[in-house]
């Protein structure tokens, strides 16, 4: 840990400084959400089962490429600035620490499929009655009811079923998976915002609430005006490949080098004139685009074949043209302009050593995040906030720790 | 407005956007605050941006009916003088600003920026940009889809034998948007415990890199950059290839049935699969052959994993997508149909949830649904669909009620 004698219980700086959540979300959505008010000053203790750690424990890479439970960079990643305790969730005596957490708790976080939380005792009815003003999130992937809110998926099934992966691909081919899972990366934003708006809705009232949404639901809106236009017109917009109405180019070509793509757009005139310009080549082009846009991206594609795409980037950029790398992870990594807005993060693991974090996409101008310290290992802090947040003395500790209620 | 009390009730917003800044004020707005867009004399470019839909008002941006329903309308010049000191004093009564690069330059938003923070220290002032605030990146031109490539997505996206490929929407600027709102929320916080307003950006870019979940873990860790693949890809650090996209009679699926990783629900699920095939008469040795889920799967052949995909693939040719789903949803199967906008729409998950509020707009000869209730907040409710404003509909109540000189 990174902490220069600061105490992980009490973070004394960010917007969130003395909030305290009690977070039972696992996998890549819930915890994304959570990292959000860790990253900004909130006391966040992750409970994890250790009969049944957070699966993304088990999800590579793993350091040296040897899995194991605190060696996964994947969830790493979403874990910056979180206390960890390690309970058995399958004992109901394990209520008897849970409960005094959700005393001191301001926010309940959990992404379990619906009926978990309420098996152990922990539904918004439950929390209500222990703490009456805890404001609670619920991020399910389908959603707490509804006829497939028990049924089992991950962001892959997601963003199929809110429409995103139908949108990825070429219209004369089967859609292409996007990599990842989309409605872990899209669900979290709308998490916050209605986990924040409960928050101050509880300053300005003091009224608790359950906040609850659908994973899936939530990567909708990206389809909003799709769903409309649907509906006004009776047309259904589906995949275009890379190229976008409106624009003279809108594509992805390719550059020197193995695997080396840039994405090119102009839109106006002026943008195609000095495209054109960049490119060398504007008779040919012009010719090209009078044929129609095969022609057109075939002939674009021919002209940057032989450019280094950093400097095609970089001219493009001298001429005003939008254009952008297709960058590899790698090349993320050495990205200037993430170089110069600090996105990553390096942090030391005691099992993983210093790996470089993402942090968040928005900078606070007064109140900046800070991830204050590297994800915990299954248990980790366990000790010190049974003593640091319970009170718990180290008898009461070893007693609990002896009737197999703590990790 | 909607009657019941609501969390942001009584939170004013003020947009200066295009398509991004609509969304971050779509999502206050369903949350309960007051959103009034401040727009040029006959309303702002984006209204008109393609494709549009026919109103009783003429061309309309369908996605500007989408981001921008239940909203306010001012306008107002704000490169004039005097447009700013109008401006400066609807701040004075404002939370929050959320504005984004489509609608103003870096220039404007700090020129607006600095009256609006002057005449208003404990407003949140919100910036969506294509990389976030600092010189001198934050010239540079940008699009959605330059950003999907800038953050990495695009690369992993798409047919091997063809370019990388985008996702056929403006994610990148509906993230930002979304995000925005979480930041400017966040913000908001702080200034109402405080008194501390504060500038807040956003960068599409680093919204773009949140969406990758693991590459730059990938790349530190493991010395990998993964490769795209269309319908089959190597998932994770795998060997081999498997298919993860499969045709129906009617449609598309996406369904990782062998290869995926392991864990007890893509054992099962596979055992359920392989019972409904019997059932079916598809018994082909194969199915049965390896150990496709455990820990043996990743020495398995690749022409193993083709063998058992040609018999899997064969057996879902015979299945609607409505059947797979019926069935998977009983016997947990992990799979999902890979949604059109139609389905979408239709999808009777969202149905049973209430995802779907009705939109009438009288005026604009428009009745549609739109998936406006995606949180359910047990004391404070998301606000239903309502009419978006024409240009400056409310210019003369908002203005009158700030008499001139009165803030200042």
């Amino acid at each position: 840990m990174s902490l220069d004698g600061a105490s992980p219980l009490d973070c004394k700086t960010g917007i969130f400084a003395g909030l305290k959540v009690a977070d039972f979300t696992w996998a890549a959505a819930g915890p994304i959400a959570t990292k959000q008010l860790s990253d900004n000053g909130a006391t966040v203790v992750k409970i994890e089962s250790f009969k049944h750690p957070d699966s993304i424990r088990l999800g590579g890479p793993f350091i040296d490429d040897k899995p194991g439970i605190n060696r996964s960079g994947f969830f790493a990643d979403f874990h910056s600035s979180k206390l960890g305790i390690a309970v058995d969730m399958s004992n109901p005596e394990a209520i008897e620490i849970i409960r005094p957490l959700i005393e001191w708790a301001d926010v309940v976080a959990e992404s379990f499929r619906p009926g978990v939380m309420k098996k152990w005792g922990l539904d918004y009815e439950s929390l209500k009655a222990i703490n009456p003003s805890v404001v609670m999130l619920s991020s399910s992937l389908y959603g707490a009811d509804g006829p497939w809110s028990r049924h089992p998926g991950y962001g892959a099934q997601g963003q199929a079923l809110a429409g995103v992966h139908g949108m990825t691909g070429w219209p004369d081919r089967a859609p292409a998976m996007p990599k990842g899972a989309y409605s872990d990366s899209v669900s979290p934003r709308y998490a916050l915002s209605a986990l924040v708006a409960a928050l101050i809705h509880r300053e300005k009232t003091g009224e608790g609430q359950h906040v609850e949404l659908s994973q899936v639901e939530a990567t909708t809106q990206l389809l909003a005006p799709e769903l409309l236009i649907y509906q006004a017109t009776g047309e259904e917009i589906t995949r275009q490949g890379s190229r976008k109405a409106g624009s003279i180019v809108h594509g992805v070509f390719p550059c020197e080098g193995e695997e080396r793509w840039i994405a090119l757009e102009a839109v106006t005139e002026d943008q195609w004139s000095a495209l054109s310009a960049v490119l060398d080549r504007a008779d040919a082009l012009a010719a090209a685009r009078a044929e129609g846009p095969d022609a057109l991206e075939a002939s674009v594609a021919e002209a940057t074949a032989p450019w280094d795409a950093f400097a095609l980037m970089a001219a493009c950029r001298e001429a005003g043209v939008p254009a952008g790398v297709a960058n590899k992870a790698s090349d993320l990594l050495e990205d200037d302009v993430f170089a110069a807005r600090d996105h990553f993060w390096p942090l030391h693991h005691e099992e993983m050593g210093t790996l470089k974090y993402n942090g968040p996409a928005y900078r606070f101008e007064r109140t900046p995040s800070d991830l204050r310290f590297a994800s915990p290992r299954l248990g980790e802090h366990t000790d010190q906030v049974m003593a640091g947040i319970l009170g718990y003395d180290d008898a009461r500790i070893a007693e609990l720790r002896e009737r197999g209620l703590l990790g | 407005m909607t009657a019941a009390k609501q969390a942001l009730s009584g939170v004013r917003v003020l947009e200066l956007s295009a398509l991004a800044g609509a969304v971050a004020g779509r999502v206050l707005a369903d949350l309960g605050a007051e959103v009034i867009k401040v727009e040029p004399e006959g309303g702002e470019a984006f209204r008109r941006s393609e494709p549009t839909v026919p109103t009783s008002l003429g061309e309309e941006s369908g996605a500007w009916l989408a981001f921008n329903h239940g909203k306010k309308s001012v306008t107002l010049d704000v490169d004039t003088d005097a447009g700013l000191d109008t401006f400066a004093r609807l701040c004075a009564t404002a939370d929050i600003v959320v504005t984004d690069w489509e609608r103003l330059s870096i220039a404007q938003m700090d020129r607006l920026g600095t009256a609006a923070r002057a005449a208003n220290p404990a407003l949140v002032w919100t910036e969506i940009l294509p990389f976030g605030r600092g010189a001198p990146y934050q010239d540079y031109a940008a699009t959605d889809t330059t950003l999907q490539a800038l953050g990495g997505h695009l690369y992993l996206n798409g047919d091997v034998d063809r370019p990388p490929v985008r996702i056929s929407l403006p994610v990148g600027l509906i993230q930002g948007g979304a995000e925005a709102a979480s930041a400017a929320l966040m913000a908001y916080y702080h200034s109402l415990k405080t008194g501390e307003g504060q500038r807040v950006d956003i960068s599409v870019q680093e919204c773009i890199v949140w969406t990758l979940l693991n590459s730059t873990m990938a790349w530190q860790i493991l010395g990998l950059n993964e490769m795209r693949g269309g319908a089959i890809r190597k998932e994770r650090a795998n060997r081999f290839f498997t298919r993860l996209v499969w045709e129906t009679q009617d449609g598309y699926i996406f369904f990782g049935p062998v290869g995926g990783g392991g864990g007890a629900a893509r054992i099962k699920s596979y055992e359920a699969l392989v019972n409904w095939m019997n059932e079916d008469g598809f018994n082909d040795p194969i199915l049965t052959k390896n150990d496709w889920n455990g820990d043996g799967q990743f020495f398995i052949s690749q022409d193993d994993y083709d063998a058992v995909t040609a018999v899997i693939m064969a057996f879902i040719k015979t299945k609607t997508t409505e059947e797979l789903m019926e069935r998977a949803v009983r016997e947990r199967i992990l799979l999902a149909p890979i949604s059109s906008v139609a389905g979408v729409f239709e999808n009777r998950q969202f149905r049973a949830r209430g995802l779907f509020r009705k939109l009438d707009d009288p005026a604009r000869g428009l009745s549609v649904e739109l998936p406006s209730h995606w949180a359910n907040l047990s004391a404070t409710p998301l606000a239903d669909p309502h009419p978006a404003p024409a240009p400056g509909a409310d210019t003369d109540a908002i203005l009158a009620m700030e008499p001139e000189g009165s803030l200042t």
